[in-house]
C-alpha cells in the first residue's frame, strides 16, 4: 500500500457547506462500511467520488443526504448536525439521483413524479405543476410530461429522474453513476445538464473521462477510508495510485494513439492488443442473414432488410443509438424472437423449430448480469446450462472447473452468485456461457457498471478467447479493442459495414449516428498529456527514512538529501516536446537501491554528545 | 381461480367485503403507516410471480402463492393480497368487483395461517425451512381451494357440482405449489435468509426517518 | 325425479346441440385473443405535453361525470346487477352496459381484453353447470342416446348463462368507469368516499412497479431460455422456476428499499400530496339518481314481475 496524501490535499475550508467529522458507518450486520471519514465540502465544489466496487461510495452518499445515520461521528450541514429536525428542512436542499431511474420514478405520470418533491416542499398543486413543467423543459422532456414513466426510454427516464431532483432546486446534488447505460448522445446531453448546474455536486462514477470533464476535485475511497482528497488532475495523472485503487483506466487511453508518440516505448500493459484471427477456415460462414426483417405486433418495424454475414472466428461489433434495433437483432440471432427472411446458422437454415435449439450453439452475456444468474451457488449456476446440454453430473465437474479458471474465479464453486461483487458476477455470467462452448458469443455492453480494474480483467479474458464474438456496445474503446469489423445500425437497418479501424477514422460517420464522443476524445487527450510517462533522470530531493551509517554509527531516521537517478516519471509537456514542465511538489515514488550504503554527511542535532545514539 | 361477478349471493359478497375490510385494516395496523409504500411495491412483485404459468401435463397452472406470501410478509400479507386482487380486478378483470371481498378472504386467510405456520415451525436448518415452506405452500393452496368451494356452495345446491370440480382442479396446483414453495424457500435461505425473518417489511433499526 | 321432463334425443345430435354450441364460443374467443394480440394498432404519437383527459371538456357524459358519483353509482349498480336471478333482466343489463359503452366511447380493444379475461371462469361454469346442477321438479333434461347419467339440465344452462350475462354486464362497465378519468383522479375519488388515501397511492405504486417487475421477469426468463430452459412437467422445471421466483423476490425486495429511499430523499414523510380537486354539481347527482333508478327498475322486474 502506498502512502496516503502524498499530493497536495484539498485545502480545508472554513466555510464548509457540508462538513463530515470522524464519520463511521456499519451495516446492520455489523460489517464496517465506512471508517473515520473527514471531509469538508464548500459551496460550489464539484467532487468526483471514486473507488472500487464496494468501497463505500453509495453508503457515503446516502449518509450525506440523511437516508442513513452515522454509527459514529457527525455530518454538519450549514453548520448544524444533519439528523433530527434539521434533516426535514435540509433534505429538499440535498438532491439525490439514483443509479436506476426506475427506483426514482414512482409517480403515475412524469409530471406528477417531478411534482412529488415540490408538493412535499409545501407548494400548491398548481404551482408545483408549473415548476415541474419548467424542470421538464430544462431536461427537454416537456413534450412527454403526461406520459407514464414505463413508456419512456432509458435515457428519457434518467432525465426525468434528474428533473425531479432539479425541480426542488437543491443546493447540493448527489449523483450515483449518472451515465451508466446511456448511449453517447444521451450521455452528452446529461453532461451538459450537469455542467449547467451551479450548486455543489458530488458524483459517483467509474467513468473517469466523464468525471474529468465534470469535476475539479476528487475523493478516492478504498475499503471505507478516504485515501485521497485532491484535484481531479492529480487523480488522473497518477497511474500508480490509480492502479492500487483498481481505478487505472489508462488502458483506455490508447484509443487513438497521439501523433507524437512518447519518446520511450509504452509500458507493456499499455500496448494495443490486436486480436488475431484464428487460422482455421476464415471463409466459413457462421451466420448469414438475408433480407431479414422483424415487425412488432403493433406494426412498427424493428429490423428491415438486414443483410448480415459473420465468418467463423470473426469479431464484429454492432453500434447504434438506443432504440436503433440492436437488441432486436440480437434476440433474433439467438432465437428468442423470430423475424421474417433467411437466417442460416452454421450452414443450416433456422426454421421455426430449430430456432428453439439455437441456444446450444450461441451464448449471450447480458448487460445486467442479474438477469441471467438465478441459482443459489456458482456450481449450480454453471451446471444449469451444461445439464440442459445433456452432460451428466460427473461430466459437468471438470467443465465447471475449466470455465471458472477461464474467468479467474477458481475455487468459487460453493459461493452464492448474489453475494459476489459486480465484477465477479459479470465474469461468472461469462463463465456460464463459455462452459457451454458456444460457436457464437454475443456480448451486450459487457463492461457496463464495472470499475476500471474489473473492466481491464474482463477485457483480458475476452482477448484470450477464440470463439466468434459479436459485441454490442456504446463504448468505442471496446469496439476498437475487441473487434475487427463494425456495423452501424440505424432505424432497423444496417447502414455501415466497415473494418473497425476505418470506422474509427471516419469521424463524420460516427457522429452522424449519434455516436459522437467528442468530449471523451477531448478529455482523453488531456489526460494523456497529464499522464505522459517515460524514463529520465534528474536530481531529486528526498525526505525519507532508512538505515544508514556515519562511520561507526548506524541508525535510522528521516532525513533529506538530493541525488540523481533515472526513474519513470509522469509529467506533462507544454508545447515543445523537449521542454519538461514538472507539476510542482509532485511526489516521486520510487526505490533507492544501494542508497543505504552511501555516505551520509549530515548533522544530527538529536545525537548525544558522546557521539552515540541510544539504540532501540 | 378468482370468482367473477354474479356468482355469489348478495349477502355473501357484502359479508365478504365487510370481513375483508376488517382484516385489511388489522393488517395495515400491523405495519407502520410510513412503510405502506413498501407493501405496495412488494405486492407488484407477487403479482408478477402469480402470472408465471407452470406446465402440468397437457395444461398449465398459475401459482396462487398464498403460502409464500404468508411466509415472506407475515401479517402484512393480507393487505398485500387485498391490494393485489383490487389491482387485478380493476385492471385485468380477474375476479369480479363485487366478489372482491370474498376473493380476498379466499387468498388472504390461507396466507395468514401459512405465515403463522411457517414462522412457528421453520426451525434453523435449510432443509427444515424448505420442508416447512413446502408444507405451508401446499396447505395454503388446499385452504384456498376449500374456502373457494365453501363460498361457491353458499350459492345453493346447484353449485355443489362446480365446487367439487373446483376442488379437484386444485389438486395439481397443490402439488406444484408445495414443491415450488419448498424450492423457493430453500433458495432464499441460502441466498437471502433475511427475507424469511418475521415481518421484515418493518424498517431495520439503523434506518432513521 | 318423477316430475323431471326428460327429452330423449338420438346420440348423433349430441355434437350438434352440445359440442357445437360449446366449440363455437371457444373458437371465437381464441380468434379474438389472437386478433387482440396481433392488431394492437400503434398508438398515434399523441401530444404528451397536455394531460390525456382534461376535466371539463371531456369527450363524453361519463368523462364529465364527477368521479365520486361515478364510483358510487357503478358500485351500487354492480351489486344490484350481481343479485339478479333471471336471465331476462340479466340480458337487459348487458344491453344497458353496451349502451353505456357506446356513450362513453372507450377503446374497444381494452373492453375485449377484459371479456377475454372472464372467458376462462365463465366457460368453466357454462360447461360444468348444465351437467351438475341439482335436479328440481320441472327441470328439462336433454338425454342423448339413452345415456341417462349424463343428462344436460337446461335449467343449469340457463343459470350459468345468467351468471355469465351478469358478469359480462358488470365487466363492460369497468372500462367506462376507469378510462373516463385519469387513474389517479379516480382513485382520489375513492379516497374522498372514505377509503384511506394511502390505498389509492398504494394501487398507483403497485401499478407502476408491476411494469418494472414484468420487464425484469421477462429478461430473466430469456436468460433462462438461452441456457436451454424449457418448461416441462418435471422436477427440474419446478426447481428452476422456484429459483426464478426466489430471484424475483430478492430483486424486488431490494428495489423496494431503494424506492422507499428515493421517496424519503424527496421529502416523503408518510403522506402523499392530494392529486386533484373535485367539484360536484347537481347534474352529477342527477345522473347517479337516474342510473341507480334504472338498476332498481331491473331488480323490481327480476324479483316482482318475474317471480310473481
Amino acid at each position: 500500500m502506498h502512502d496516503i496524501h502524498k499530493s497536495i490535499p484539498w485545502p480545508p475550508s472554513d466555510d464548509a457547506l457540508v462538513s463530515v467529522k470522524g464519520l463511521s458507518y456499519s451495516y446492520p450486520n455489523h460489517r464496517k462500511a465506512l471508517t473515520g471519514i473527514d471531509l469538508d465540502i464548500s459551496s460550489g465544489d464539484r467532487i468526483a467520488l471514486v473507488g472500487q466496487n464496494g468501497s463505500g461510495k453509495t453508503t457515503l452518499i446516502k449518509l450525506l443526504c440523511g437516508l442513513l445515520s452515522p454509527t459514529s461521528g457527525e455530518i454538519l450541514y450549514k453548520g448544524k448536525p444533519l439528523p433530527d429536525h434539521h434533516l426535514d428542512r435540509s433534505r429538499p436542499e440535498i438532491g439525490l439521483l439514483f443509479q436506476d431511474p426506475d427506483d426514482q420514478l414512482f409517480g403515475h405520470t412524469v409530471v406528477e413524479d417531478v411534482a412529488f418533491g415540490l408538493r412535499n416542499q409545501g407548494l400548491s398543486r398548481e404551482n408545483a405543476r408549473h415548476e415541474a413543467l419548467h424542470a421538464l423543459e430544462q431536461v427537454g422532456l416537456e413534450k412527454l410530461a403526461y406520459k407514464e414513466p414505463h413508456n419512456l426510454s432509458y435515457g428519457q427516464k434518467k432525465r426525468a429522474a434528474l428533473a425531479g431532483v432539479l425541480a426542488m432546486q437543491p443546493d447540493v446534488l448527489l449523483l450515483d453513476e449518472p451515465t451508466a447505460n446511456l448511449d453517447p448522445r444521451q450521455e452528452e446531453i446529461f453532461l451538459d445538464l450537469l455542467k449547467g448546474f451551479h450548486g455543489t455536486l458530488i458524483c459517483i462514477s467509474h467513468d473517469l473521462f466523464f468525471l474529468y470533464e465534470l469535476c475539479e476535485r476528487a475523493v478516492v475511497l478504498d475499503q471505507g477510508h478516504i485515501h485521497h482528497n485532491y484535484t481531479m488532475r492529480d487523480l488522473v495523472s497518477q497511474r500508480r495510485s490509480l492502479r492500487e485503487h483498481g481505478l487505472d483506466f489508462s488502458f483506455r487511453l490508447v484509443v487513438e494513439p497521439p501523433a507524437h508518440l512518447p519518446d520511450s516505448p509504452l509500458p507493456e500493459d499499455m500496448q494495443v492488443q490486436t486480436p488475431s484471427i484464428p487460422d482455421r477456415a476464415v471463409n466459413e460462414k457462421l451466420v448469414v442473414m438475408r433480407n431479414y426483417q422483424y415487425c412488432y405486433p403493433d406494426g412498427t418495424f424493428a429490423l428491415q432488410g438486414v443483410h448480415l454475414s459473420i465468418h467463423a472466428g470473426e469479431r464484429i461489433s454492432i453500434v447504434g443509438e438506443n432504440g436503433a434495433g440492436k437488441t432486436t437483432l440480437l434476440s433474433c440471432l439467438i432465437g428468442l424472437r423470430r423475424g421474417e427472411g433467411d437466417y442460416v446458422f452454421d450452414g443450416k437454415p433456422v426454421t421455426k423449430s430449430s430456432r428453439k435449439d439455437l441456444w446450444r450453439h450461441a451464448g449471450m452475456v447480458f448487460q445486467d448480469c442479474a438477469d441471467q444468474l438465478f441459482c443459489a451457488s456458482v456450481r449450480e449456476e454453471i451446471a444449469f446450462g451444461l445439464r440442459r446440454l445433456g452432460y451428466s453430473r460427473a461430466e459437468c465437474r471438470p467443465r465447471i472447473h475449466q470455465a471458472l479458471s477461464m474467468v479467474r474465479l477458481e475455487g468459487f464453486e460453493d459461493r452464492v452468485p448474489l453475494h459476489l461483487s459486480g465484477g465477479e458476477r459479470k465474469r461468472l455470467a461469462l463463465a456460464c456461457v463459455l462452459a457451454m462452448e458456444p460457436r457464437l458469443l454475443i456480448l451486450d455492453e459487457p463492461t457496463a457498471g464495472l470499475d476500471p480494474h474489473g473492466e481491464e480483467m474482463f477485457l483480458e479474458i475476452l482477448g484470450n478467447l477464440r470463439t466468434t464474438i459479436l459485441l454490442v456496445s456504446h463504448d468505442m474503446f471496446l469496439v476498437k479493442e475487441l473487434t475487427q469489423r463494425t456495423l452501424v445500425i440505424h432505424d432497423g437497418r444496417i447502414v455501415t459495414d466497415l473494418p473497425t479501424h476505418v470506422f474509427m477514422k471516419d469521424e463524420s460517420l460516427s457522429s452522424l449516428n449519434g455516436l459522437a464522443f467528442s468530449y471523451r476524445q477531448r478529455s482523453s487527450s488531456a489526460i494523456r498529456i497529464l499522464q505522459h510517462e517515460h524514463e529520465h533522470s534528474h536530481l531529486h530531493e528526498h525526505l525519507h527514512t532508512h538505515r544508514h551509517r556515519h562511520g561507526e554509527l548506524e541508525h535510522e531516521h528521516p532525513h533529506e538529501h538530493a541525488h540523481e537517478h533515472t526513474h519513470r516519471f509522469v509529467h506533462r509537456h507544454t508545447g515543445d516536446q523537449q521542454q519538461h514542465d514538472h507539476i510542482p511538489s509532485r511526489y516521486h515514488d520510487h526505490d533507492h537501491p544501494e542508497h543505504g550504503s552511501e555516505s551520509h554527511d549530515h548533522s544530527h542535532p538529536g545525537i548525544m554528545p558522546n557521539g552515540r545514539e541510544p539504540r532501540d | 381461480m378468482h370468482i367473477s361477478d354474479g356468482v355469489l349471493p348478495l349477502s355473501v359478497t357484502i359479508g365478504g367485503y365487510a370481513a375483508g375490510a376488517v382484516l385489511t385494516a388489522w393488517s395495515a395496523r400491523r405495519t407502520r403507516s410510513q412503510d405502506l409504500p413498501k407493501v405496495a411495491v412488494v405486492t407488484a412483485a407477487f403479482f408478477v410471480a402469480s402470472l408465471v404459468h407452470i406446465p402440468f401435463g397437457p395444461t398449465s397452472a398459475h401459482l396462487l402463492l398464498p403460502g409464500l406470501a404468508g411466509a415472506l410478509l407475515g401479517p402484512v400479507a393480507f393487505l398485500a393480497i387485498g391490494l393485489g386482487l383490487l389491482l387485478q380486478s380493476l385492471l385485468f378483470q380477474f375476479g369480479g368487483l363485487t366478489a372482491l371481498g370474498a376473493n380476498s378472504l379466499m387468498m388472504g386467510l390461507p396466507a395468514m395461517v401459512c405465515g403463522w405456520f411457517f414462522q412457528t415451525f421453520k426451525g434453523r436448518t435449510s432443509f427444515r425451512q424448505a420442508i416447512v415452506g413446502g408444507l405451508s405452500g401446499a396447505f395454503g393452496t388446499i385452504l384456498a381451494a376449500v374456502i373457494l368451494a365453501v363460498l361457491l356452495v353458499t350459492g345453493g345446491e346447484d353449485f355443489f357440482g362446480v365446487a367439487k370440480i373446483a376442488l379437484a382442479a386444485h389438486v395439481p396446483v397443490i402439488i406444484i405449489e408445495g414443491i415450488v414453495s419448498a424450492f423457493t424457500i430453500g433458495f432464499l435461505f441460502r441466498v437471502k435468509p433475511a427475507l424469511l425473518e418475521p415481518s421484515f417489511v418493518k424498517p431495520v433499526k439503523s434506518v432513521h426517518v | 325425479m318423477s316430475e323431471l321432463i326428460p327429452i330423449q334425443l338420438p346420440l348423433w345430435q349430441m355434437p350438434l346441440l352440445v359440442l357445437l354450441p360449446l366449440a363455437l364460443p371457444a373458437v371465437m374467443i381464441a380468434g379474438l385473443r389472437r386478433m387482440v394480440n396481433r392488431r394492437r394498432i400503434p398508438e398515434e404519437e399523441r401530444d404528451w405535453s397536455i394531460p390525456p383527459l382534461t376535466d371539463g371538456d371531456g369527450k363524453s357524459l361519463l368523462h364529465r361525470w364527477d368521479v365520486r358519483c361515478k364510483i358510487l353509482t357503478i358500485l351500487v349498480y354492480s351489486f344490484i346487477i350481481a343479485s339478479l336471478r333471471h336471465p331476462e333482466p340479466a340480458a337487459v343489463a348487458v344491453a344497458a352496459s353496451l349502451l353505456v359503452l357506446m356513450i362513453a366511447r372507450v377503446p374497444l380493444v381494452k373492453v375485449l381484453l377484459r371479456l377475454l379475461a372472464l372467458a376462462g371462469f365463465l366457460g368453466m361454469l357454462l360447461v360444468v353447470m348444465p351437467f351438475t346442477v341439482a335436479m328440481h321438479p320441472g327441470d328439462t333434461l336433454l338425454v342423448f342416446g339413452g345415456v341417462n347419467w349424463l343428462g344436460l339440465n337446461l335449467r343449469g344452462l340457463t343459470l350459468a348463462a345468467t351468471i355469465a350475462a351478469k358478469a359480462v354486464a358488470i365487466a363492460l362497465l369497468m372500462e367506462p368507469l376507469l378510462s373516463t378519468a385519469p387513474l389517479p383522479v379516480t382513485l382520489h375519488g375513492l379516497s374522498r368516499l372514505g377509503v384511506p388515501e394511502m390505498t389509492a397511492q398504494m394501487v398507483l405504486l403497485s401499478y407502476r412497479y408491476l411494469h418494472v417487475f414484468r420487464h425484469e421477469a421477462r429478461r430473466m426468463s430469456s436468460g433462462m431460455q438461452l441456457r436451454g430452459f424449457e418448461k416441462r412437467t418435471n422436477l427440474a422445471t419446478l426447481h428452476a422456476l422456484a429459483n426464478f421466483l426466489g430471484m424475483l423476490f430478492v430483486r424486488s425486495f431490494e428495489r423496494t428499499e431503494r424506492v422507499f429511499d428515493a421517496m424519503r430523499a424527496r421529502g416523503y414523510q408518510g403522506q402523499f400530496p392530494a392529486p386533484a380537486e373535485l367539484r360536484m354539481h347537481f347534474t352529477d347527482v342527477l345522473i347517479s339518481i337516474i342510473w341507480i333508478s334504472a338498476g332498481i327498475a331491473l331488480i323490481v322486474y327480476d324479483r316482482i314481475v318475474l317471480q310473481g
